[in-house]
């Protein structure tokens, strides 16, 4: 299959050959597929195209699921992701990630944020209060709740809780941000502040999302990506994939011929 | 052709009947399952007021035969001490196995360990109390020669309760939301923080239950006892070897009621509703600690 129009600027990320195992179940097939630097990247696909899957093999999420496995390379500026020396720990703290469904910490606003420098031993309180305040005005949220950083994370409606996770995310400072479906679970008005968010956010940090949401991709992202049964169908400029795909099932889809 | 209609609006009269049936079982199911409670509180209160008292309480058992006069204080003390040693060995050892179990699901050293765990909960009291009193107390044979004592009790007790604390707390890990984990191991936490931090405090109600379900079996344990420590009508000198037998009321309940004594018997159904009692308020008091720990809790 001839692979779409080059991506411009620095890969970021880089598969070759990867594919990814559930058990006997093979659920990635012989993905290549780079990730450019300071751009958005979409990926769509129907409900079990791999899609997800791939998204967190970018930061080793699914290690901890039993049975999972891959093969060939997925690199992180030019180094293996899966390599006998890098501590997943630290990979992920490069490589963060937003969920489906908002999943705040039991904690106040404030510690949600202030946890992913806590556990990286980050003592000052100065240090902590300028990096919480930093990542919340980033995500947008800080004018919502600077005034109630002590509350409970669980009083913020669902849009204000997923960009709290954004924030909590951006706290640590990664170079790459994946989002999983980050506002399938929102309302259109928290939908829409989500994608502005991702606006303001790519000057700085290199960001992958999956989304179901064809519209959402095509507003938000620099190049999209289309799986299809565990393989990477086409790849390229997100107008050219919504405009002028060069693969007959990339252009079923984008029309709603199924899915 | 018929038209094809849908049946008239409303309930059948076989619905209704079902409604009714099925709503007067559940009541009845709910009666039968609550009686037993105001049963043993009304059987124990009618049974033992004539004993009951602020002294009851307060003084140790006196008299002849020995409590016919005072009251029950070697049996709660006793009974108090037995919760802590059994907690003090159970609880690290219970939660670990928990933690580790959850931390350690698919491996097959966490599965056999929770087949044998499973399979200890199903161990007959009184096997515990000879296999107890084997190791602990005869001054026969091998074994650590304590004699009958509080320690030996309290280590029975505390096997008993590991397995209780162990399957609860895994319990309740497995009860915390994989999204809730997976947002701090995004993070970059480390699989030892997201348990201290996140997997812990949200389970620490269903773990504080577990604890409470075993300190409650262990409270009514006797059968151990007659075998490890069987009974102290005044103060232990020490909690191992001759005299290091503690009060127990469970024990105290047991014996006062074999006794050919009316005034005992009397003792006896006071000191159960004592023992309610104390269970009742174990059990509320960590509830009310469960509620203090939910400030941040999710909604719903």
């Amino acid at each position: 299959m001839e692979q779409s129009a080059p991506m411009s600027g620095n890969l970021k990320i880089e598969t070759k050959g990867f594919s990814a195992f559930y058990g006997k179940t093979q659920a990635l097939r012989n993905v290549n597929f780079s990730v450019p630097e300071k751009k958005i990247t979409a990926m769509i696909g129907p409900s079990g195209c791999g899609k997800s899957t791939f998204l967190r093999s970018l930061n080793r999420m699914n290690d901890f699921i039993p049975g999972f496995r891959m093969e060939g390379s997925a690199l992180l500026d030019g180094e293996e992701i899966y390599g006998a020396a890098v501590n997943p720990v630290l990979l992920r703290q490069r490589v963060g990630m937003v969920f489906q469904k908002p999943n705040p910490f039991q904690m106040s606003i404030f510690e949600n944020v202030a946890y992913g420098l806590r556990i990286q031993g980050v003592k000052s309180s100065s240090l902590v209060s300028d990096i919480v305040e930093k990542s919340l005005r980033a995500a947008a949220l800080w004018d919502e709740v600077k005034d109630r950083l002590k509350g409970s994370a669980f009083a913020l409606s669902g849009g204000q809780q997923q960009r709290l996770c954004i924030a909590r995310a951006l706290a640590v400072e990664p170079e790459v941000i994946l989002l999983d479906e980050p506002a399938s679970a929102l309302d259109p008005i928290s939908t829409a502040r989500i994608e502005e968010l991702m606006q303001d956010l790519k000057d700085r940090y290199t960001i992958a999302i999956v989304t179901h949401n064809m519209q959402q991709a095509a507003r938000v992202s620099d190049y999209t990506a289309f799986f299809l049964d565990g393989t990477l169908v086409e790849v390229g400029e997100t107008t050219k994939i919504f405009t002028n795909p060069d693969d007959s099932r990339t252009e079923d889809y984008i029309t709603g011929r199924f899915g | 052709m018929a038209e094809a209609r849908l049946p008239e609006k409303g309930l059948s009269y076989y619905r209704q009947i079902r409604n009714i049936v099925l709503g007067s079982i559940t009541g009845l199911a709910f009666l039968v399952a609550v009686t037993p409670l105001l049963a043993i509180i009304y059987v124990a209160y009618d049974r033992g007021k004539e004993a009951l008292s602020l002294s009851f309480v307060t003084t140790m058992p006196s008299g002849f035969p020995v409590g016919i006069e005072g009251g029950i204080l070697n049996g709660i003390a006793g009974s108090l001490i037995l919760i802590v040693l059994a907690s003090l060995l159970s609880v690290p050892v219970g939660v670990w196995a928990g933690l580790y179990l959850w931390d350690q699901s698919h491996t097959r050293l966490a599965g056999v360990t929770r087949l044998l765990s499973d399979l200890l909960l199903g161990v007959p009291s009184v096997i515990w109390g000879v296999v107890g009193f084997y190791v602990f107390s005869t001054n026969t044979g091998w074994g650590l020669h304590w004699g009958f004592s509080g320690l030996a009790a309290g280590l029975t007790l505390g096997f008993i309760m590991i397995p209780i604390v162990t399957r609860v707390t895994e319990q309740a890990l497995r009860d915390v939301p994989r999204s809730y984990i997976e947002g701090a191991l995004a993070l970059g936490a480390t699989r030892f923080q997201v348990m201290r931090d996140l997997a812990i405090p949200a389970a620490i109600t269903g773990i504080g239950t577990g604890i409470l379900l075993g300190v409650l079996n262990v409270l009514g344990q006797t059968a151990p006892l007659v075998f490890t420590n069987y009974y102290n009508t005044g103060i232990p000198h020490s909690l191992v070897g001759s005299n290091g037998s503690v009060g127990d009321l469970a024990m105290q309940i047991f014996i006062y009621i074999h006794e050919p004594s009316k005034a005992l018997h009397v003792k006896a159904m006071a000191a159960a509703l004592v023992l309610t009692v104390i269970v009742l308020l174990l059990d509320m008091g960590i509830r009310l600690l469960s509620w203090g720990s939910r400030k941040y809790a999710r909604k719903g």
